[in-house]
């Protein structure tokens, strides 16, 4: 019986300092209130940098936030959080929907192109073989049309010249993306290539989802198992992995420039354009009252902007914030998206329809 | 009544004591107690297993962060179906798996998981001793997984690997042979693993040793000498090498790898407190201090910009093999490997059917718990007794009882699975408790007979031993090396005598699993001990 009680107090004992230790260390400052946020996952360096904490406590603010694809997120119980923060305008419009918050006030506080990463080598022999064009030491254009030429017909990089040395690059010539039913940059990327292969315009009904359906299938197809966010292949490719081309958004590499965190992985780093692009502005939306006032706030307060260049977004109206401040970084950057063209993307009924059919499913989530 | 009131308080010492995790040494067997409560401060997580290596970064985690994490391990498959079943929400509040690539294929995945966030790498690798590398004249940049299956097709090299249906890392072999082997230069599709077939088969034939996890696969590994290479994660070949005499040599195949990120993967039915804690550690983990300690003690690569690899870790690029994109190829690949490509299994059951066995209704659980293993017509990859496995029941009282042998037949599994369990439903709790002499006979049974084959021993008892351990012990040490190899895997239930079984698991290699943690618990075991069969 002593025994018995003996433990019980232990027990009680360890539960006791292991609540102190939480409490002490995560203490909600009575002077700022908390909201809570889903947003995709690369902003998520931005909301734990250490600055940004400060500057929106000084706001005010305490957010906690947690990751999701930017199509997913209407998945999630969405009104456990105060403001939801999708990575393109389009499936904030569906989460207002969903979510019941119709005539909310939305904010779009910066913006971010989708690149494709890689490394010099598969660069170059991109280059060599007329599926890109170099624009500096570490950037260039991928060619839209040439390439998605290539990926209709299988092209695999052994069939391409001056591709031996290097023994990554083997295999059909993809680029890894998200997967475009659930995160923000595989949708636009299927937005930007079924505009390119539906001759340069913007898919807008059946006949259009037809035509481009086998090539969208093609892309999505030959990637195996697809990503849940770019984060993941980013991190892969910062990690030493040998996957030749990703898909990522600018901020994620102007970030890694801007902070100078990169290292040896910088130089081994090539950003390629995409010719063809589609631009959606990060879109705050509000789900509790308590958020409010935090979207305007990301896009009006000078702090923040600088603070999101730092992070590689572009603010709102600011390319000459970002311009100036990556200009130690042309050599990789291309801040006024010369030579690039920008389209629009289609109806979210439309490209949720093709991501569908990317994936080999009839309809969403039901396969063939 | 008593006993039963200083158990419960006992498991709950255990789980508030556990402080960053619990380690699966020899002395921990896997398979206990169900999954812990909910406590702020403390992030319950089904995970991988090999992360036990991560026992100090984790400590360290919980000095800056006040989060504990405990750990419940699962292979990645089982977790998928936890997850996509909903057999996890309100048990787990994180998963820490490998790879969450397989949980993705299902579709009722999809709104379970929120912040996925990858904490370090390692690619899918093979360890060769330096003689094997030597004999079989092999530059190690140079080697193909083509070139592993030559030197395997020409009985020159043998091999060690986990179960692809229980472990990550044997699965990610499996996909990258199978790419290496068919020549696929996209994601594998059907036909591509049709293609590869007759090659695949070959290069089965050259795997001597299976595991449930890769950390039992490294031990397995060191014990056996005779086998010449295993395939594993490259942290835990590295790790292996840290303490070993002989190091392996590490080769990232050249045609191509599969790598494990690790993403730490809230769960979006935990507790609001339990996500905070969970992103807090996350937070803590891809900070530069953790990622450095990560590399330097695991060998896993680092994912934060800035943090340079562990000295050791390869550093030229190998193309990343894509894993399958469809449920329906993933599991077709498993299905072969079950059913097909792998060698077949040996499987004797010694099964304590004396008196005792009649308390608690211990008979009726034995009996659920191998019902449960001969499945349904329509059981997934891993879910009952394999195509060409023979599977003997020894059930013993003072005795040997019975020696009844079933053979599932490739392409009509039933009439076998139907006798199976016919057998188990006609054990009868009668008798003693003669572990000793009953495992002798699972030795004679299995020294008759195919020898080209994956034997191991089940041994289920629920009392002490009435007969002799030294007759045992001199009996195997008189056995031929060939028969020394089979395993005992022994599993812990009602009073057995822990220490018994672990001398006996020890002694011949096997492992010992812990079925005493209430209703399920011996299910549970019996299952898990299907990796290793």
């Amino acid at each position: 019986m002593r025994r018995i009680l003996g433990i019980a107090l232990a027990v009680l004992l360890i539960g006791g300092v292991a609540a102190v230790v939480v409490g002490g260390l995560k203490p909600d400052t009575t002077a700022t209130k908390t909201v809570r946020g889903v947003i995709g996952s690369e902003k998520s360096d931005f909301f734990r940098d250490p600055d940004v904490i400060k500057a929106l406590a000084d706001k005010g603010y305490t957010v906690k936030t947690e990751t999701s694809g930017s199509w997913a997120m209407n998945r999630l119980a969405l009104k456990e959080f105060d403001f939801a923060f999708p990575s393109s305008s389009e499936p904030a419009q569906e989460m207002e929907a969903s979510a019941g918050l119709k005539g909310a006030q939305t904010a779009r506080p910066f913006f971010s192109p989708l690149v494709v990463l890689a490394r010099p080598g598969a660069a170059k022999v991109l280059a060599d073989n007329g599926l890109a064009k170099m624009t500096g030491k570490n950037s260039g254009t991928l060619l839209m049309g040439p390439y998605l030429k290539a990926a209709a017909e299988d092209r695999t990089w052994q069939q391409l010249q001056g591709s031996g040395p290097y023994p990554e690059l083997t295999g059909t010539v993809f680029i890894k993306t998200t997967d475009p039913a659930t995160s923000n940059s595989g949708a636009l990327f299927l937005a930007a290539t079924s505009n390119v292969a539906n001759n340069q315009s913007v898919v807008a009904d059946d006949a259009g989802i037809e035509r481009t359906a086998p090539l969208m299938r093609k892309l999505i197809s030959v990637q195996g198992a697809l990503e849940p966010s770019t984060d993941d292949p980013f991190r892969a490719f910062v990690s030493g992995s040998g996957e030749p081309l990703i898909l990522v958004y600018e901020a994620q590499v102007a970030s890694l420039l801007l902070q100078k965190q990169g290292g040896a992985e910088i130089d081994s780093m090539v950003v390629l354009y995409p010719d063809t692009t589609v631009n959606s502005p990060h879109t705050f939306v509000p789900i509790s009252d308590k958020a409010k006032d935090l979207g305007p706030l990301l896009t009006s307060d000078p702090k923040l902007r600088a603070l999101a260049v730092r992070h590689g977004f572009r603010p709102q109206e600011g390319v000459a914030e970002f311009t100036a401040a990556t200009a130690p970084h042309a050599a990789y950057l291309n801040p006024g998206l010369t030579g690039i063209r920008q389209v629009g993307a289609p109806t979210v009924k439309i490209l949720m329809a093709l991501a569908a059919r990317a994936k080999g499913e009839k309809h969403q989530g039901e396969p063939v | 009544m008593i006993r039963r009131a200083l158990w419960s308080v006992l498991a709950l010492a255990t789980l508030a004591a556990a402080t960053a995790c619990t380690s699966q040494d020899p002395g921990t067997p896997p398979g206990k107690s169900g999954p812990p409560v909910y406590r702020p401060g403390t992030l319950r997580v089904l995970a991988s297993s090999e992360l036990a290596d991560m026992e100090p970064v984790l400590k360290s985690a919980k000095a800056a962060t006040g989060v504990t994490v405990e750990f419940t391990w699962s292979g990645t498959l089982d977790a998928a179906e936890q997850v996509a079943s909903d057999k996890a929400d309100g048990r787990f509040d994180a998963i820490w798996l490998s790879s969450d690539d397989y949980l993705r294929l299902r579709p009722e995945a999809a709104g379970k998981l929120s912040s996925e966030t990858p904490v370090m790498s390692s690619p899918v690798a093979i360890g060769v001793k330096p003689q094997a590398v030597a004999r079989l004249g092999w530059k190690p940049d140079e080697v193909t997984w083509s070139a592993v299956h030559e030197a395997v097709a020409a009985g020159k090299l043998t091999y060690g690997m986990t179960d692809p249906v229980r472990s990550n890392s044997g699965f990610s072999a499996l996909v990258s042979v199978a790419s290496g082997l068919s020549g696929a230069q996209a994601a594998l599709t059907e036909a591509d693993v049709a293609t590869a077939r007759p090659k695949l088969k070959e290069f089965f034939a050259g795997q001597k040793l299976t595991s449930g996890s890769s950390g039992w696969l490294a031990t397995a590994y060191a014990r056996r000498g005779d086998v010449d290479a295993v395939v594993n994660y490259e942290s835990v070949l590295l790790s292996m090498n840290s303490t070993a005499k002989e190091p392996l040599t590490v080769i990232r195949p050249r045609d191509g790898v599969v790598t494990a990120h690790y993403p730490l993967t809230l769960l979006a039915s935990a507790p609001v407190g339990a996500r905070d804690a969970g992103r807090a550690l996350t937070e803590y983990l891809r900070g530069a201090d953790a990622q450095k300690a990560i590399t330097e003690k695991t060998f896993r690569r680092p994912v934060t910009p800035g943090v340079a690899p562990a000295a050791g870790l390869g550093e030229d690029k190998r193309r990343e093999l894509p894993f399958p994109g469809s449920r329906a190829v993933a599991d077709g690949l498993l299905a072969s490997y079950e059913n097909e490509l792998r060698r077949p299994s040996r499987t004797v059951y010694v099964l304590d059917t004396s008196g005792s066995m009649e308390d608690e209704n211990r008979i009726g659980r034995l009996k659920s718990a191998l019902t449960d293993l001969t499945g349904t017509g329509s059981s997934g990859p891993g879910r009952r007794f394999r195509d060409r496995e023979e599977v003997t029941l020894l059930p013993f009282g003072d005795k040997v009882k019975k020696v009844l042998t079933h053979v599932v037949e490739p392409g009509d599994p039933g009439p076998a699975l139907d006798a199976i369990r016919k057998d188990v439903d006609a054990l009868e709790p009668e008798g003693g408790t003669a572990v000793y002499g009953s495992l002798k006979a699972a030795y004679q049974h299995l020294g008759k007979g195919n020898a080209d084959a994956f034997t191991s021993i089940v041994l289920m008892t629920d009392g002490q031993s009435g007969d002799k351990v030294q007759d045992f012990d001199s009996f195997y040490a008189g056995l031929p090396d060939g028969q020394k190899h089979t395993p005992v895997f022994a599993v812990l239930f009602g009073d057995s005598d822990r220490r018994e079984l672990t001398h006996i698991s020890e002694l011949t290699g096997g492992r010992l699993f812990d079925a005493t943690g209430g209703s399920g618990s011996l299910d549970g075991a019996f299952e898990e001990i299907r990796g290793y069969q």
